[in-house]
């Protein structure tokens, strides 16, 4: 980390935020990969949802994209809605697919719908403004009851023990989306979460695990979204998990993710993202914040998880996401200000304001 | 380095019909697989589609778990390969025991170590093997998770005998090992009483002396000072009870009056940076729980951490200042 004075200096400066550089980025993403990250094979729906939703947050789809690309790649994702023995939802990607789904094709138990991947392309298409008159919707039901374990967590894809809360918060925001929480028995869903709470007021990502950023979010957002009338976390209870994300800042205006770890990009997200529901967002130092990811910046664009480290889609959209919530405050005599304003964004669905809008009203189960 | 030999090329796997991946013409975010990688996809999803189970599927997935070890298809049919033709999964386990060093990070790797360990049930060498781990990474979230699936689920005396002592030996290596301090809250409060520990007295005495200990060591140390809160608030002893140890840790270098040696409350160590954040903000906590006058005594511990010794957290400081003052009016 070079030439960045302390965040709390009386002369603060912040270099400009090189958005179209970052757009340039996950442009690059979207067109190709590198075979050196053959990993995201099984992931690529969650890279495209990084990629066009920091185009999103930027207000630069329209521009960098064009309405040709915005249309295939709206079937490129539809053609992962696939339907089956379990329900329906979407693929990671067609990794596992040999021909193209058409009408009456059902998958196989090696090419099922992935909940978290579902979460995605769903987020996707809204960024998308798709209309999606072709969702299944009552697919997605039970898909979800199919993948809700006894203990009230939810299975990735259907009949798999990988279980954890990253997936139950995606069932939580496609019931919400859908308007309909008859796929999942939310009590018990709520009791897992509060079973991976730990002492030091953060949670972990199953039952008896270390308190984490990621997994704090993900509580605090599925708890929020659930339709129960009463939140089931006590006053003191609250005051101790927003004691906690308070302290993941670091100097640096970076948040760690767990107590005595290094800031990284992603967590300002996770942690200020649990601080805005919470309803402590003020809490956070914006200044120091947009410091540090001004930091994280790599000269080609693109942001990293750490100052000097590789860029990516995933820390590029929380950086964003991060800053949408939490801009640092302007300066009337400073011209790089205005690289650093961004609309509002909807801390529980994950996308900007007007997307989460669109994705509310286009995806209810009417009636 | 030479190529390895394509499927395609290998007269033992020419009954496999190789299934090209489907992709559209604009798809997104397409990864420019390697001949390799394309080539072990192919018969893979050629064997899927037949269903076969054999010894070459389990040559085929490990292939490709190498190449991309987040391939959840190629573990999940692997497993249903193993299970089907009956092999031995203890040699499996000493497969997984190089992949989980070279792929720590890789949700699977650990997922596919589950099952193993549901089949053959000898949980003891897993716990050794994760130490092994630790020397590579101490605070990977995969294996801590791991090792407390495997001690609450086969739940042994035997197995638990040694978890105070494994959590010892790393916070002793590295006091700041928030995933260690985790570790021994789970263990010694979380997981039921263990052999030995039946003496819950004793046991929390030994606790607060072991957490005290540390914190005089090095004060300015978040995890130590997490553990001390979380045990009283699990034993539902209130702050103040240590309020004989905080107060030294609140003061500057200077003031220390502290020359007889408290084997209850251990002063801060010579070289400590004091005073210590961390115990001025525990102490304004006892004084917010007094309530009363002892309000503004925590109200002046929060402005002197949000104007001097915690500055990057002010607006912190200031939210507990107004919390505190508006809980003495009402």
């Amino acid at each position: 980390m070079s030439g960045i004075p302390p965040a709390t200096s009386e002369h603060f400066y912040l270099p400009p935020l090189a958005r179209a550089a970052h757009a340039g980025h996950v442009k690059r993403c979207l067109l190709g990969l590198p075979d050196s990250q053959v990993d995201l094979d099984s992931g690529r729906m969650a890279i495209a949802f990084y990629c066009l939703g920091s185009l999103d947050l930027l207000k630069m789809l329209q521009d960098k994209t064009s309405q040709t690309d915005r249309e295939s790649w709206k079937e490129w994702i539809w053609e992962q809605q696939t339907c089956g023995k379990y329900g329906s939802g979407f693929r990671p990607s067609p990794f596992m697919a040999s021909s193209m789904p058409s009408e009456g094709t059902r998958y196989t138990d090696y090419d099922t719908p992935h909940i978290i991947m579902t979460y995605t392309a769903l987020l996707t298409l809204a960024i998308l403004r798709d209309d999606f008159s072709r969702l299944e919707k009552q697919g997605i039901l039970l898909l979800l009851k199919a993948c809700q374990r006894k203990d009230g967590s939810f299975s990735t894809i259907p009949g798999s023990g990988e279980t954890d809360l990253r997936t139950l918060y995606c069932a939580f925001v496609i019931s919400h989306l859908l308007n309909d929480w008859s796929g999942v028995d939310v009590d018990r869903a709520l009791f897992f979460i509060a079973s991976c709470r730990s002492y030091e007021g953060g949670y972990g990502q199953s039952p008896y695990c270390e308190a984490n950023g990621g997994t704090t979010y993900i509580a605090m957002a599925a708890i929020r979204l659930a339709p129960s009338n009463s939140n089931p976390l006590s006053l003191s209870e609250i005051r101790k998990t927003i004691d906690w994300a308070v302290h993941k800042q670091h100097r640096s205006g970076g948040f760690c993710g767990r107590t005595n770890k290094i800031a990284d990009a992603c967590y300002c997200f996770w942690i200020g993202a649990s601080l805005k529901i919470l309803g402590a967002g003020n809490l956070v130092d914006s200044r120091s914040l947009a410091s540090f990811l001004a930091s994280c910046q790599f000269k080609f664009g693109g942001i990293a998880k750490a100052p000097g480290e590789h860029p990516d889609p995933y820390h590029t959209y929380l950086s964003l996401a991060a800053l949408s919530m939490f801009p640092p405050p302007q300066y009337d005599n400073d011209t790089n200000s205005s690289t650093w304003a961004f609309e509002s964004l909807d801390p529980l669905i994950n996308a900007r304001g007007e997307t989460a809008d669109w994705a509310r009203s286009h995806i209810a189960i009417q009636g | 380095m030479s190529q390895p030999t394509l499927y395609a090329d290998r007269a033992e796997w020419s009954d496999v019909v190789p299934i090209e991946q489907y992709e559209s013409t604009t798809p997104l975010a397409p990864i420019f697989y390697k001949n390799e990688y394309k080539d072990a996809t192919n018969y893979f999803r050629g064997i899927a589609k037949t269903g076969e189970k054999s010894q070459r599927v389990l040559e085929l997935t490990e292939h490709l778990i190498r190449l991309n070890p987040a391939h959840y298809t190629a573990w999940q049919y692997r497993y249903e390969t193993l299970l089907a033709i009956g092999s031995n999964f203890e040699d499996e386990l000493r497969l997984m025991d190089e992949l989980a060093i070279t792929h720590l990070k890789t949700y699977q790797v650990w997922h596919h170590r589950r099952l193993l360990m549901l089949k053959i049930c000898k949980p003891a060498r897993e716990l050794d093997f994760i130490a092994k781990t630790f020397k590579v990474d101490a605070k990977n979230y995969h294996t801590w998770s791991y090792r407390q699936w495997i001690l609450a689920y086969f739940n042994d005396n035997e197995l638990w005998s040694g978890e105070l002592d494994f959590v010892e030996d790393l916070l002793y290596a590295d006091i700041r090992n928030n995933s260690a301090w985790h570790h021994r809250f789970f263990t010694v409060f979380q997981s039921g009483v263990h052999d030995g520990e039946e003496d819950r007295e004793r046991v929390l005495k030994r606790e607060l002396i072991y957490v005290k200990q540390s914190i005089s060591l090095v004060p300015n140390n978040a995890s130590a000072w997490n553990y001390l809160r979380g045990l009283l608030e699990h034993n539902s002893i209130p702050y103040s009870r240590v309020i004989t140890f905080i107060q030294p840790y609140t003061l500057s270098m200077d003031e220390q009056t502290a020359d007889l040696v408290d084997l209850d409350n251990p002063p801060p160590s010579k070289g400590a940076h004091l005073p210590c954040a961390l115990a001025i903000e525990f102490l304004a906590d006892i004084y917010e729980a007094e309530g009363g006058d002892s309000m503004l005594n925590a109200t002046e511990l929060w402005k002197s951490l949000g104007n001097e010794y915690d500055v990057a957290r002010k607006k912190y400081w200031e939210y507990r200042i107004r919390e505190g003052l508006r809980a003495i009016q009402t």
